[in-house]
């Protein structure tokens, strides 16, 4: 930036700050590790759950659930790294942080409060995600995560009427759709990375 | 004849103005972040930030990271006022009708 008084015509104004709130965008590829991660990690452990109950007699099927413990910890270390190296916090990637740490809160206490039956909790947890999803790609103005959040919804009904046989996979075609797609477009998005 | 309304001379300055608008959307941004995107020497940045602070338009705040100072700035709601004002002051200037 040149001499701070030298006199501006007011093109050269708007030109500063048209380019000034450009540099300013979220970068909307910041979300796709969280996307691919949690689709990653719900897609092994919900396919995992389906082959154990499909071809064994297993009783403790859900134990690979567990997997989801560390899940959260090592989201919370990157979110929280990520967080410390931010030079620049904005509105839009503050929003998006809260309203999935609203999600991982909801989703934890509907863990508690279904521990008896965690059978019949998919659809539940589904229409939860559905909710940050179906927002995240207003916010970020990208479709596949919206229609992914359409996606969780449609699944979790799917689940709720065809009933707790189809959950596990369920689950995984829901991560399918829902991350694991939209995540990767999101990750190789070059054209429209800001907003 | 037209009248027009005199620019803000705290936003109407090429450095000044371009510090407000890369705060204008952020909640709070770094000092070596707006030199790295304004490309002004630390030097003359500290001084605009300054005129800015000292007008009310902008908030300084100091802080430790892994014992290194972080200069911290964020826009206030009179620099929100100020700059909107600016820009309606500025499309006036430039569509006069």
């Amino acid at each position: 930036m040149e001499n701070e008084e030298k006199m501006m015509t007011g093109e050269e104004s708007l030109r500063i700050i048209s380019e000034m709130i450009n540099k300013t965008k979220f970068d909307i590829r910041q979300g796709s590790f969280y996307l691919l991660f949690w689709g990653w990690l719900i897609f092994t452990c919900s396919l995992s759950e389906y082959l154990i109950l499909r071809f064994t007699d297993y009783a403790h099927h859900y134990y690979v659930w567990f997997l989801a413990i560390p899940g959260v910890f090592v989201s919370m270390l990157y979110g929280f790294v990520k967080g410390r190296k931010a030079k620049v916090h904005t509105y839009t990637g503050t929003l998006y942080k809260w309203i999935w740490m609203g999600f991982l809160i909801s989703a934890i206490v509907l863990f508690i409060v279904h521990s008896k039956s965690m059978g019949t909790v998919s659809p539940y947890i589904l229409l939860l995600a559905g909710f940050p999803t179906f927002v995240s790609g207003f916010l970020i103005k990208f479709k596949p995560l919206i229609a992914g959040g359409i996606s969780f919804w449609i699944i979790a009904l799917i689940i709720y009427f065809v009933g707790p046989s189809f959950a596990s996979l369920g689950t995984a075609v829901a991560m399918l759709a829902g991350y694991l797609i939209p995540g990767y477009m999101l990750k190789n998005r070059v054209d429209h990375d800001a907003v | 004849m037209t009248r027009f309304k005199e620019l803000d001379p705290i936003l109407h300055s090429q450095l000044r103005l371009a510090v407000i608008s890369l705060l204008i959307g952020t909640e709070a941004a770094e000092f070596t972040y707006i030199r790295e995107q304004t490309g002004a020497t630390a030097g003359n940045l500290s001084i605009q930030i300054t005129k800015l602070k000292d007008a009310g338009y902008i908030e300084v705040t100091k802080k430790f990271r892994n014992n290194y100072p972080q200069t911290l700035c964020s826009i206030t709601t009179l620099g929100r006022e100020k700059f909107t004002d600016y820009v309606n002051d500025l499309k006036d200037y430039l569509s006069p009708e």
